[in-house]
Parts: C-alpha cells; sequence; structure tokens
C-alpha cells in the first residue's frame, strides 16, 4: 500500500496546536505521526477513514444526514431559547456558521471558555 | 518558573519555585499581591489566611517585577473554584497592573483544541469572547447569566445545539439531566455520551485529521490544518451550514429576520 507523507500537519488535540507533525498515512489510517507528544500520537493513530457509527442518529434510530438536519432545524426552530454550546474541537469556519445560526435564532452562544 | 497551586501536582518537578496555596483562597492571595505590587501596608494575618509567608510574596513581588517579559498562565484551577470569574478578573487587573513596572501578560491554559479560535471568532463577529445572548436581536454578554452551565443547571433553555464538545461528560449532573430533559441535537466525530442523551446526532469529519479548516493556537495565531485522511462524513461546517440554509427558507418568528452581522457570513 502507498504511504503518505504529509509535513507540517498540524495537531488540534489541545491548545498548543503543534504544526510541526509529520504523518504517515495510507487510504485508511496514520500509521505514524513524527514529532507529536504521547497525546498527539494518540489522537492521529486513533482515528480512522472507516465507517465506524451511523451518519446520523434521531432518537437513538440510524437516520440519514439529511433527515438529521431536517430534524434539527425543526427542533431548534420551535425553541424559544435554544443554545448553541461548545466549539472547541472544530474549525473556525464552522465556528463562525454557529455565530451565524445562533444569531440568526436569537439564541444563547457559548464555548468551553465559560467553564 | 514560579507555580502556584493548592497540591504538589507533576509540574512541581519542573518549577523554580513552588507556593501552596490555601483552597479557595486565589483571589485574596491575587489581592495581596496586587496591593504589594504598589507598596499597600498588607497584615502578617491577611498573608497568613492564604497559607503563605510574607517572605515568600515579598520575594516574589520582588521577581516579577524584575522580569522583562513576564507571563502568567491560569487554567480551570482558578476559574472553575470559589470566586470563579471573580479570579481570573483579579488576575488580569493583576497582569495590567504590573505594566507600570514591566511587560506583563496574562494568558488561559487550553485544553480542547480551538478554543481559543472559538474566542476569537466569537469576539470578531459579535464583540464578545463567550456567555452571549442574542435573544433582543443583538448580542449581549454576561457570564454567569449566559454561560452554559448557569443557563443548564437553571432550566432557562428549551433546546441546545452542541458541537465538538461533550459537556454530557463533563458537566455537573443536574446541567446533563436538562440535557436530556431537552431536544440536544449534537456534531461530533464519534458518538459522544451527550450523544446518547441527545434526540439528533449527526457524525462529521475530525477536524485536523479528516477535515480541513484553521484553528487557534493558545496565544492566538491561526494555523492551517493538513488533514492526512478522507472520511466518508461530512465536515462540521458543511453540516451547520445546511441547518443554517433549511432554518433561512422558514418563515421567520418576528416578521423579519432579526440578523444584524449579515454581511460577516
Ligand atoms: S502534539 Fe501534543 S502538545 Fe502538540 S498540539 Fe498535539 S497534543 Fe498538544
Amino acid at each position: 500500500m502507498e504511504m503518505k507523507v504529509i509535513d507540517h500537519a498540524t495537531c488540534t488535540f489541545c491548545g498548543c496546536v503543534c504544526d510541526d507533525i509529520q504523518l504517515h498515512a495510507d487510504e485508511t489510517r496514520i500509521h505514524q505521526a513524527k514529532k507529536a507528544c504521547v497525546l498527539g500520537k494518540a489522537w492521529f493513530l486513533n482515528h480512522t477513514a472507516e465507517r465506524k457509527y451511523p451518519d446520523a442518529l434521531i432518537d437513538g434510530k440510524e437516520a440519514t444526514v439529511d433527515e438529521a438536519i431536517e430534524a434539527a432545524s425543526e427542533y431548534l426552530y420551535q425553541a424559544d431559547m435554544p443554545l448553541v454550546y461548545g466549539m472547541s474541537n472544530t474549525t473556525c469556519e464552522a465556528q463562525r456558521q454557529c455565530v451565524a445560526l445562533a444569531d440568526n435564532l436569537g439564541a444563547l452562544l457559548d464555548s468551553h471558555t465559560s467553564l | 518558573m514560579v507555580l502556584v497551586d493548592i497540591r504538589e501536582t507533576k509540574s512541581v518537578k519542573a518549577a523554580d519555585i513552588f507556593l501552596q496555596v490555601r483552597p479557595g483562597k486565589d483571589f485574596e492571595l491575587i489581592t495581596i499581591l496586587r496591593a504589594m505590587i504598589k507598596d499597600q501596608p498588607i497584615s502578617e494575618t491577611q498573608i497568613a489566611e492564604t497559607g503563605l509567608t510574607m517572605e515568600q510574596l515579598q520575594d516574589f513581588v520582588s521577581r516579577m517585577k524584575a522580569a522583562r517579559f513576564g507571563v502568567m498562565f491560569f487554567g480551570m484551577g482558578l476559574s472553575m473554584t470559589r470566586g470563579k470569574h471573580m479570579n481570573s478578573a483579579a488576575l488580569l487587573t493583576l497582569a495590567a497592573e504590573m505594566n507600570a513596572f514591566t511587560k506583563f501578560v496574562a494568558m488561559p491554559m487550553r485544553g480542547h483544541g480551538n478554543v481559543t479560535g472559538a474566542d476569537v471568532i466569537m469576539r470578531s463577529q459579535t464583540g464578545y469572547p463567550f456567555g452571549i445572548s442574542f435573544n433582543r436581536g443583538y448580542p449581549r454578554y454576561n457570564p454567569g447569566e449566559f454561560s452554559t452551565v448557569d443557563v443548564l443547571v437553571r432550566g432557562d433553555t428549551d433546546c441546545a445545539f452542541i458541537i465538538g464538545a461533550d459537556p454530557g461528560a463533563t458537566m455537573p449532573q443536574p446541567a446533563i439531566d436538562h440535557l436530556a430533559r431537552i431536544p440536544t441535537i449534537v456534531l461530533d466525530p464519534h458518538v459522544t455520551h451527550t450523544s446518547r442523551l441527545s434526540r439528533v446526532h449527526i457524525t462529521t469529519a475530525p477536524a485536523g485529521i479528516s477535515a480541513p479548516g484553521t484553528a487557534y493556537r493558545m496565544d492566538e495565531i491561526p494555523l492551517p490544518l493538513h488533514p492526512a485522511l478522507e472520511s466518508p462524513y461530512p465536515s462540521d461546517e458543511e453540516v451547520v451550514r445546511r441547518i443554517n440554509e433549511t432554518l433561512m427558507k422558514k418563515p421567520d418568528w418576528m416578521g423579519e429576520r432579526p440578523q444584524i452581522l449579515q454581511t460577516q457570513i
């Protein structure tokens, strides 16, 4: 199997966000994470490209992403005081969408920082 | 390096000086330091309350003043114990006041990946870093009132959208109970504790492993992500964008969309 080498990969497991990691990966998993610390190594090596979980769950039952997006939107739309929370283990691009979501809904918006 | 903690942690080995403060006395200690850097009188009994001695603190203050560039790192031990955000506020004031003598900054220690990014994005788009409410159609900021733990414990919210976090594993039990009571929606690469008590869970691609984007380092330097794998799941960004699009199609309850930040997205 062919190994892909990615220099200067970025680890987002902790706040240090090391950006000098060298990853050796094939199609499905990362085999080596050079220069990462113990935590970072475990983080990189534990993820695979396999389908480990169902695409979506509604009331604990498997559903498609489309159905789940529809259900989520309806719950948020019906709520009087929705809350948008978290945004830590995600990208800035997704965070911007979350701010727009809270703004649209007239919602509460908060992150881990408040802990 | 000076380490202040209530017990001897593993970091003590790396520290030059260890100051063991009495639990719950952080605010008192910081206030005493603020007085001492300005040479205001402090009594031995006030210092004894913190579990430290006058000599230790005098030495600490002279070291701070002698530094050319000091950094105070602080974590949840300060912000989540007695005093909460008043402790953080006191420390930030101390750092600001130290600038009368030398360069000093205070920086929160971050556990989770891109919390700093969340701060920066919310700050740039709403003017506030966290604990925001849009319920009047414009952003308002009030930690303690709009911060999640308080909102959940009081039961103020009737729907929760959780992304890149697992409050079901970390928050106090009354908050978790409320999440289970209301419709909760979770976006996460894994089926988490919170997913198990949610009505809707959507699996997304893990950021940095198979989703591209940007993450902020603790000192607010933005860094690009270089994902190594393809994912069968959509990214967080895509899912939230699609939810936004779906919501935009519904008639607005106020007759007119209250969104005021249109130009920024
Ligand atoms: S490699 Fe280690 S120190 Fe660096 S960001 Fe990842 S977990 Fe943090």
